[in-house]
């Protein structure tokens, strides 16, 4: 098969504020990131003709944008999707390009996800009518994310002896990444013992081992390695990507066990077979932290420890910034905000390029202290393959390898 | 449409669904039937159209025993929909049933969601829930169509490893 590997990059990121309170439509956010993002990437209103997004019906579609952009478009598409579709829409971009259908892709997600339409299911989605397959789960008082997932996690528990200690490593972690991170909604660290002692929600979840609400849009850029050359930016190759991989019975997956395995069992040969790299390679992961245990699956199931050893592997430091391999540099979804997957690869995008926005003072000019104390640094040294892992459902995810 | 109400939600079975209609319509009448395939006789659940295994559509009802043993369960502390506030906390169970068990691999079976339940349809205490617990189908009537499936605890001893929460 023909690689693609190193012939497409991501050139621009950018984003709005992370709020709960935005005060303004989707459109309008929408607009802003990608603006940003085209700033970031040094391309005017004739440097994009592409434009991809996802949303599940709580957003505003690409030719509905574009125009606030003053961007005609030759390709554009807007899919139902959340976690999970991030990585994927970076393949199907450049396959766009690949085909010769446009030349730059700008891929977009806007939500107002806390004052609007909430992620966590409450208002207007709990109100929602049940049909077709929600018909095998949500009458029994089990729709929303936590509710949907919290059987694959207490069965890896008893599979595997993971415990509640271990993956509130995991938000320990990402709060401290936070507190190095002006962006972040919740900049306090916390400890395993808060996150132990805040109350349940839907057992084993506790509130602190879900992530938060938030409104916002991010948005980044594709375009061909050629195209890259001439713009603004270092740019970060994609060295290989996996779209929604999924176990079989995506119609009711609990039938198809091991039921603790989640969708990195089929997607790891995929991604890894194209980047041609090991997950000893990669220096910084970002494995989408829905919840705690969405990380730990995943950062397991690809590979980064011994499947069952997910537990020891998240608190055993590697995770946080200054161990081998930090995780969710930002704060990811637990601690920065909620984005369906898109900053997480924004952040890894500005780890590649040296540039992360913390709180040093030259840390646009990538002059940066290495400093993780709180309120300082949180630029990993020398990093230079970063991987995605984003997570839709246990049997659904996708990967994405990138370089510098 | 037809819509079933029950805490609050619309349960929507069109005129025209191929999936749910009958399944719940054969719940009513106490007996829990699965779609097993007329080409290589396995069962499946939900109600679908092929068999996930040998892609035959020809299929017919067939009745399960409606036991079996909790694979992995939650407990919903923190209910999301209005209707569930005041039944939290409450017990989700995925029951897997005896019939079919690890065929035709070793890790598939018959799974189904539904709560755990006692004899008047109320939330099983916390305490009772377990990983490897038996238990057996129960039907909760809602209309003269339309009944749900739940589970209650049997008094056979369990299978394997009995697990729950610690603390």
């Amino acid at each position: 098969m023909k690689s693609l590997k190193d012939k497409y990059c991501i050139v621009g990121v950018g984003e709005t504020e992370y709020s709960r309170q935005s005060g303004r439509s989707t459109r309008a956010m929408a607009v802003e990131a990608i603006r940003n993002a085209m700033a970031d990437a040094g391309l005017g209103r004739d440097g994009v003709d592409g434009m991809m997004s996802y949303q599940s019906g709580d957003s505003t579609p690409s030719n509905w944008v574009s125009p606030d952009l003053g961007l005609r478009l030759n390709f554009f598409m807007d899919v139902v999707g959340g976690g999970s579709s991030t990585e994927a829409l970076v393949g199907l971009a450049m396959g766009a390009i690949e085909a010769g259908m446009c030349q730059t892709v700008a891929l977009f997600r806007s939500m107002n996800g806390y004052s609007d339409f909430r992620i966590g299911g409450t208002g207007a989605r709990s109100a929602q009518p049940v049909r077709g397959l929600d018909l095998a789960q949500v009458p029994f008082g089990m729709r929303s994310a936590g509710q949907s997932f919290a059987p694959t996690f207490m069965r890896h528990m008893y599979d595997h002896g993971t415990t509640s200690e271990q993956v509130a490593h995991v938000r320990a972690a990402h709060s401290r990444h936070a507190s190095q991170n002006p962006k972040a909604l919740l900049k306090d660290r916390v400890t395993v013992q808060a996150v132990l002692a805040s109350r349940w929600i839907v057992k084993p979840l506790h509130l602190l081992d879900c992530c938060l609400e938030t409104d916002n849009a991010t948005c980044f850029i594709v375009t061909s390695a050629e195209r890259a050359r001439d713009l603004k930016q270092k740019p970060v190759f994609v060295l290989g990507v996996a779209g929604r991989v999924s176990k079989p019975r995506t119609d009711f997956h609990w039938a198809h066990g091991p039921i603790s395995r989640v969708a990195g069992y089929h997607a790891k040969d995929i991604v890894f077979g194209q980047a041609g790299v090991t997950p000893e390679d990669i220096d910084i992961t970002g494995s989408y932290d829905a919840f705690t245990f969405t990380t730990m699956l995943q950062l397991e199931e690809y590979g980064f420890c011994k499947k069952g050893e997910g537990g020891q592997y998240v608190s055993s430091g590697i995770i946080e910034l200054g161990g081998r391999r930090p995780n969710n540099t930002s704060g990811g979804h637990l601690c920065e905000g909620y984005t369906h997957g898109m900053s997480m690869v924004i952040e890894n995008v500005r780890q590649l390029r040296g540039r992360v926005d913390d709180y040093c003072p030259g840390w646009a000019e990538g002059r940066h202290t290495y400093d993780y104390s709180p309120g300082k640094c949180r630029q990993v040294k020398n990093a230079r393959v970063t991987m995605n892992l984003g997570w839709s459902m246990p049997p659904t995810g996708s990967a994405l390898i990138l370089r510098n | 449409m037809p819509t079933v109400e029950y805490r609050g939600m619309n349960l929507v079975i069109p005129e025209n669904d191929s999936e749910w209609r009958e399944h719940f319509k054969l719940a009513r009448s106490h007996r829990l039937m699965l779609r097993g395939c007329n080409a290589c006789g396995l069962l499946r659940y939900p109600p679908s159209h092929g068999c996930p295994w040998c892609v035959s559509l020809d299929w017919e009802w067939k009745e399960v025993s409606g036991r079996g043993t909790i694979h992995s369960y939650e407990i919903v502390v923190h209910a999301i929909q209005p209707g569930f506030k005041e039944w939290a906390p409450y017990p989700v169970v995925l029951v897997e049933l005896d019939e079919q068990r690890g065929t035709p691999t070793e890790h598939e079976a018959l799974r189904i969601i539904a709560n755990l339940v006692t004899a008047d349809f109320k939330p099983e205490a916390e305490q009772n829930v377990a990983i490897g617990k038996r238990v057996r189908v129960v039907f909760q009537d809602l209309t003269p169509d339309f009944a749900l499936p739940q589970f209650t605890l049997s008094d056979e001893p369990p299978v394997g490893r009995v697990w729950s929460l610690p603390g």
